[in-house]
């Protein structure tokens, strides 16, 4: 077999030379400077396989506000509409509308819960508002009434040549606005990796994506951090101006970690290397990174950073502090767990605009080092396991569970007699984390599943499922690092699998822990356990000794 | 031993046993019956501990933490016991119905104090062998172990030409490797199996060749294994079967006293 390359797998299959023909054609992309694509990277290549033409009909929902996606979008004919306020109604959305349940109605599943698996109501399914095939990846929600929407929501229109999805892709942040078609458009979808090239090659789409995201986010995100907080808009202005955006690692982390799982370690992308002069100050966007430091011949995890935190400001600062010191080189090094989107503060900005006027840095990770490793092994692992995404893991104290099973009883008597989790995962120590939805921070689940069925709760975040949008299309089960999605075949309260008329095969549908989303006293497991032996938790909370730089 | 959980019910216990004790001594001077209130308490305490388990089967409301109604339960059946000689007199009661009461009320304190003290310990021991399989799998876990044991015993008598290890096998593992073995020994801490595995089940060895040997110790690392599976088998086998004796006979107390508490109120009072 050959070794798979780049382009092994284009993004789109149909897409021909042709099409990349027009494409080149187009004023926008006639702009970019194809002879600044290295010849293994080239402006045509990266058309024909990291982007795909897709059509939209009047009303087809392209983007949903809160969505994680990896492209962005290029109109190329026709009119879309970004919903500016109010938001669109979740139903509206393919969303489950969120609803909690009163004790008498929760009360009810104790004899409306059925013996037979994963029983569904066919009829539940007859207002799911798709459309483009349901059961295939090209199902789309869309609005049924869209002069409706237009006249009760503020809009404001996207015609030929605009981009929208960038930020979201590049920096892995959900979307922050819906987009719908107003008329039949044809749209350029662009995948994570062709955006990158673009920007890595074109001067023009490097500086169109950054002055976005300056005018965007930049400022609002500067100011979440305790360094900046205090500046007034002109300091904070003239940062935000001299910030350099990179990203590290793949994407799609996710698959690569599920191989590693399985034949062994593999090298992670190094952001800040020990022994090297920090030249700014970095802060972690989106993703995760890890903090390490040289022992012996291997390296010790001493923390990990996620969005919000920062690295080398300790170094910097004593540096500042004192200029007499004539070797400054970093304690630590710091490398991508996964897809990193990390903003670099240089230290000329942090000497004019931070130095003088913050208190200095109490402690550093090298504290952590004076340890012994054997304290932080639970750390190590967690890293290792990439469980610190998890921001409701179920952790399970192996010395008190008595492997009773209350909680997987629980768990299915509030699911329709269904768990929606094993008892059973990896362990340390006394601790099991077991398999169950771990709602987490960096969700790659969310990515891709075309009708939006996946998604996070406005209320408390929680990703849930909803059933009557999902296509069974096994994205998301696919994705899941952690293999935290089962799918299941669906079935008549008569307990025969339901299956599609035209194929004939059985219709699946994706599920996972919800963390009783909508039941009354929140995850029903907690609460059924005798012995206190399970909690849900966010990991940082097990590590207390580290919470960032 | 107890959890701080479980300290205010113990608190509460102590209080409302002084206070019914105290009540019932004050009934005795009037010359009253203290029974009856010794009695009713004594079946209200019974009942309360019922709902524990109608608890577990209502887990799709919110009714309160699993652990306290646990914490609740351990208190509650102690303040029981010590109600049941205040409410008696006496440990062994006269009368034949009475008399079968108190062995019914005595074997379920028996058997709940039992359980409670193997749920404290077994985790632990579980936890300690380092592996984590589900009761449910442990049949096809052993069953998986057993294949791989005689397909390599296949294998070095193919390969080495000798069948040493697989009379072995036939006279002695198969024994140990058809289904868990040494329960007890594992129930109790002991090393039975292992010790076993290093006598009886290594016998052989000393009659392999080089060839032979590297088949043979790969089949006592299964063995090792099988051991630790066998140990979490027995464990959660008696931490799940032990409530198949404690809940019937719970329910046979609560019945025989609910008679118990009829016949009094129709022809005692």
């Amino acid at each position: 077999m050959a070794r798979p390359q780049r382009w092994s797998t284009p993004f789109g299959a149909e897409m021909t030379d042709e099409d990349v023909e027009k494409l080149l054609q187009r004023p926008d992309i006639a702009a970019i400077e194809a002879d600044n694509f290295p010849k293994h990277t080239p402006l045509s290549g990266v058309l024909g396989n990291d982007t795909r033409i897709i059509k939209f009909r009047s009303g087809d929902i392209v983007v949903r506000e809160g969505d994680y996606g990896n492209s962005a979008f290029l109109v190329m004919s026709g009119s879309l509409r970004v919903v500016l306020a109010p938001e669109l109604p979740q139903n509206l959305l393919g969303r489950q509308e969120s609803r909690k349940k009163g004790f008498f109605e929760a009360l009810t599943q104790l004899w409306t819960n059925t013996s037979v698996p994963e029983v569904r109501e066919i009829s539940s399914y007859q207002s799911q508002g798709l459309r483009g095939g349901a059961g295939s990846a090209s199902a789309r929600v869309f609005l049924q009434d869209v002069p409706a929407v237009l006249d009760e929501h503020r809009t404001a229109k996207l015609e030929d040549g605009a981009l929208f999805g960038e930020l979201a892709a590049l920096g892995r942040v959900p979307r922050t606005a819906t987009i719908f078609a107003e008329e039949d458009a044809e749209l350029l979808e662009i995948r994570w990796q062709g955006l990158r090239e673009l920007r890595k090659y074109d001067e023009g789409w490097r500086r169109m994506i950054d002055q976005r995201y300056r005018e965007n986010a930049l400022k609002a995100h500067l100011q979440e951090s305790v360094m900046f907080s205090r500046l007034d808009e002109e300091s904070l202005q003239a940062v935000a101006d001299k910030v350099l955006f990179e990203t590290y690692g793949a994407f799609d982390w996710n698959v690569a970690f599920q191989r590693q799982r399985q034949s062994g370690g593999a090298k992670e992308p190094v952001i800040a290397r020990q022994g090297e002069y920090p030249d700014g100050v970095l802060m972690i966007r989106a993703g995760f990174a890890r903090v390490s430091v040289k022992h012996g011949n291997g390296e010790r995890t001493l923390t990990y950073l996620g969005a919000g935190n920062h690295f080398g400001l300790g170094e910097l600062y004593a540096a500042w502090k004192n200029p007499d010191i004539q070797e400054m080189a970093m304690h630590t090094s710091l490398s991508a767990l996964g897809y990193v989107d990390v903003l670099r503060v240089p230290a000329p900005v942090l000497e004019e605009h931070v130095f003088p006027f913050m208190e200095p840095p109490t402690s550093t990770t090298m504290d952590i080092a004076a340890t012994p490793v054997a304290d932080d092994a639970l750390m190590e692992w967690a890293v290792e396991e990439r469980f610190v995404n998890a921001t409701r893991a179920m952790v399970i104290d192996l010395d008190r569970c008595v492997r009773c099973d209350d909680c997987v009883r629980a768990c299915a008597s509030t699911h329709g007699g269904n768990p929606r989790f094993r008892r059973h995962g990896r362990t340390f120590d006394s601790m099991m984390v077991a398999n169950a939805c771990m709602h987490c921070a960096d969700p790659v689940c969310m990515i891709g599943c075309p009708t939006g069925a996946i998604h996070r709760t406005v209320e408390h975040g929680t990703v849930i499922i909803n059933d009557i949008t999902c296509i069974g299309c096994a994205t998301c089960a696919n994705s899941c690092p952690y293999n935290n999605i089962a799918m299941v075949a669906i079935r008549n309260p008569d307990g025969h699998t339901i299956t599609d008329p035209a194929s004939g095969k059985p219709i699946f549908k994706a599920t996972k822990c919800d963390f009783c989303e909508g039941q009354p006293g929140g995850p029903a497991c907690v609460r059924a356990c005798p012995h206190d032996a399970l909690k849900r938790v966010h990991f940082r909370e097990l590590n207390p000794a580290e919470t960032g730089q | 031993m107890i959890r701080r959980s479980s300290l205010p019910f113990i608190v509460i216990g102590i209080l409302t046993f002084a206070l019914v004790a105290w009540y019932a001594r004050t009934t005795w001077l009037q010359l009253g019956n203290p029974a009856i209130v010794t009695g009713y308490t004594l079946l209200a305490l019974m009942l309360s501990l019922g709902f524990f388990n109608m608890r577990k089967r209502m887990s799709m409301v919110p009714v309160g933490r699993s652990s306290l109604w646990l914490a609740f339960h351990v208190a509650a059946g102690v303040l029981a016991i010590a109600m049941f000689w205040l409410h008696t007199g006496t440990v062994w009661p006269e009368g034949t119905y009475e008399r079968v009461l108190a062995i019914l009320f005595y074997l379920v304190s028996l058997t709940g104090i039992f359980g409670y003290v193997i749920l404290r310990g077994l985790p632990r021991r579980l936890t300690q062998t380092g592996i984590e399989v589900m009761y449910e799998r442990i049949p096809a876990e052993i069953g998986e172990i057993r294949e791989k044991v005689e397909s390599l015993t296949l294998e070095c008598t193919e390969k080495t030409g000798s069948d040493t290890v697989a009379q072995h096998y036939i006279g002695t593992l198969n024994w140990f490797f058809r289904r868990p073995r040494f329960g007890f020994s594992h129930l109790i801490g002991g090393d039975a199996a292992g010790h076993w595995l290093r006598g009886a089940g290594s016998a052989a060895r000393r009659y392999l060749n080089g060839d032979e040997i590297e088949y043979f110790d790969q089949i006592l690392e299964l063995g090792t294994l099988k051991v630790l599976i066998d140990r979490h088998y027995a464990c959660q086998d008696l931490m799940k079967k032990w409530l198949l004796v404690h809940v019937p006979l719970s329910i046979a107390v609560i019945l025989v006293s609910i008679w118990h508490f009829l016949l009094v109120n129709v022809y005692a009072i």
